[in-house]
């Protein structure tokens, strides 16, 4: 456990001390601080639209952290021959990713959980300016973000599975943008396929389709957007669903990830 | 407890076969196998790709043997307990560049499940030994290149392990600091350390290897006692003779030295007929400095350069 604590630490202290990712969070900062000003673009929405847009900056700075940190993760510290200074220690490649992961999960949750702290007092400023017959939800946006996370927790998951049998930053960039943006359509891909559409398509092609659509993991089912903006009600069990599917998955990628790097060789 | 049945390395008939360009297959390693006995050093000599860091990659864990087997400490390498009684510098360290050596090391000491009070005390020792205290605090990114070959060292030594797998230790150092590894070196011999360490400097192996394995290929070609080896390489002897009369080395080589001092070379088949004539004619010896190949003869010999 304390090695485990150990790889986890200099992982955080490797993300914490990159000035680039610095330079984002505080942009992503900036830009939920100037919410109240870019809501009053709308005349009669601004609560709503200044919880749409802190939602959307807090989405999309986790997006591009998970997407750099998952991607740069291992093959990274395989090219910079990290991995023949700590895998020579008695530390098991097993607890080398789980560490590894466990880093980028953690910086992911406080940066979320940060940026939510920060979003009350904008989304409370600018609700003030023009009230909204809607009361803002703050368990509702709590409850976005936290799905949100376990999105983005999913994606560094996929990011670093690509990672271990990538030698370059591209494929696992790219082939987890390709995969999350797949992942985002596959439910309104699968709903058109299975309605009237699917009866005119090849019944091979709706096989095909179907099981791409259960192989790749649904993003889509993480949004819980319009339930935060409008205050809509949520169902217990359909939350405790998508947060066992989110688990579940991230348990699987990583498990494929140990796998594949416990056979990768070294320099 | 170091067990005394149990060979610190043990490498049987390991074989590593690479996919080079085009699917061909290169043989990095051929049915190497090689005892390290405990509280030996020895030298891994080889010329640049003959191997050495392979066998090493294998013995660490970073690679995988295509066949053979290799043991640290009786445990197969593939464990990674292994590893807890061994300490490995590679060959160009290359450590997380944004911890500061303190971090790094403690990072190393938990691996090596050290306690807390443990790692600050061992930190310190290596850090002074290795002339480290200064820079200590400092990210490694600002390190020079031997500072950072010190700092391996440093993390080699931290855990005072059974065995050490050096991969070219005294690459990227300055004399300094060459001399303060094979002090190192000679300390951990004077322990009871085992030291597996791979060169292709051989004037390191003279110094401090009881043993040296010559890899060329892929295949070990010869593993010898260094003493044995130096010892069967007499070609003969400078011999430095007071008032010797000329007529008893002539057909010698020779050279006035001083005054009355006379510098003699004889063969190593006539050194003991030489002594008797001395003996008999009389004559004083003054010194007698025996002429032998160095390693390097031995080592260009087995690569047929020689």
């Amino acid at each position: 456990m304390r090695l485990f604590l150990a790889l986890t630490s200099v992982t955080l202290r490797g993300i914490l001390r990159d000035r680039m990712l610095r330079a984002i969070l505080g942009t992503v900062l900036l830009l939920i601080l100037l919410v109240p000003v870019f809501s009053m673009f709308s005349m009669r929405q601004v609560q709503e639209l200044a919880i749409t847009i802190t939602l959307s900056a807090i989405s999309f700075f986790l997006l591009v952290m998970s997407l750099l940190l998952g991607s740069s993760s291992v093959w990274r510290d395989i090219e910079r021959r990290y991995t023949s200074s700590i895998l020579t220690l008695p530390v098991s490649r097993r607890a080398y990713i789980l560490g590894k992961f466990s880093g980028i999960a953690i910086f992911i949750v406080c940066c979320g959980l940060f940026l939510f702290l920060v979003s009350v007092p904008v989304i409370m400023f600018a609700a003030s300016s023009y009230p909204s017959d809607v009361p803002v939800h703050w368990l509702n946006i709590a409850l976005a973000i936290g799905a949100d996370i376990l999105k983005y927790l999913l994606v560094a998951a996929l990011a670093l599975l690509f990672s271990t049998i990538s030698t370059s930053f591209f494929l696992p960039f790219f082939a987890t943008i390709a995969v999350y943006l797949a992942g985002s359509a596959s439910q309104e891909v699968f709903e058109y396929v299975s309605g009237q559409f699917g009866t005119e398509l090849q019944p091979a092609s709706v096989a095909v389709i179907k099981g791409v659509y259960y192989i790749l993991p649904n993003f889509s089912a993480f949004n819980l957007k319009v339930p935060a903006i409008y205050g809509l009600s949520h169902s217990p069990g359909g939350l405790a669903l998508t947060t066992l599917y989110g688990v579940i998955y991230v348990v699987i990628l990583l498990v494929l990830a140990i796998k594949i790097f416990s056979r990768r060789q070294l320099p | 407890m170091k067990s005394e049945s149990i060979h610190s390395i043990e490498i049987s008939s390991l074989s590593k076969t690479y996919k080079g360009r085009k699917g061909k297959a290169v043989e990095a390693l051929s049915e190497l196998s090689l005892t390290i006995q405990n509280g030996e050093i020895c030298g891994f000599l080889g010329p640049n790709g003959a191997g050495k860091s392979t066998t090493i990659k294998i013995l660490m864990g970073l690679i995988t043997a295509t066949s053979g087997t290799a043991t640290l400490c009786g445990l197969p390498v593939t464990d990674p307990g292994a590893r807890k009684r061994v300490g490995y510098l590679p060959e160009n360290p290359s450590l997380f560049d944004y911890l500061t050596a303190r971090e790094y090391l403690a990072l190393c000491g938990r691996a090596f499940a050290m306690d807390g009070e443990s790692i600050l005390r061992e930190s310190q020792r290596v850090l002074e030994l290795l002339d480290l205290r200064e820079a200590a605090d400092r990210p490694v990114r600002g390190y020079s290149k031997g500072m950072v070959q010190r700092l391996g060292l440093a993390r080699t030594l931290l855990h005072d392990p059974d065995v050490f797998i050096l991969d070219e230790p005294m690459s990227g150092l300055d004399p300094v600091g060459r001399a303060l590894v094979k002090d190192i070196l000679k300390d951990l011999k004077s322990r009871g350390k085992t030291v597996f360490f791979s060169t292709h400097i051989t004037a390191d192996v003279e110094v401090v290897c009881d043993r040296v394995a010559v890899i060329v290929g892929g295949r070990l070609r010869s593993v010898d006692v260094v003493d044995e080896l130096l010892e069967s390489g007499i070609e003969g002897y400078d011999i430095q003779v007071k008032n010797c009369a000329p007529a008893l080395y002539a057909g010698l080589t020779s050279s006035p030295k001083a005054s009355d001092i006379t510098e003699i070379y004889v063969p190593r088949d006539r050194f003991n007929e030489f002594l008797a004539h001395l003996g008999k004619n009389g004559g004083d010896i003054h010194l007698i400095e025996p002429k032998r190949k160095d390693l390097e003869a031995f080592f260009l010999d087995i690569l047929g350069k020689g």
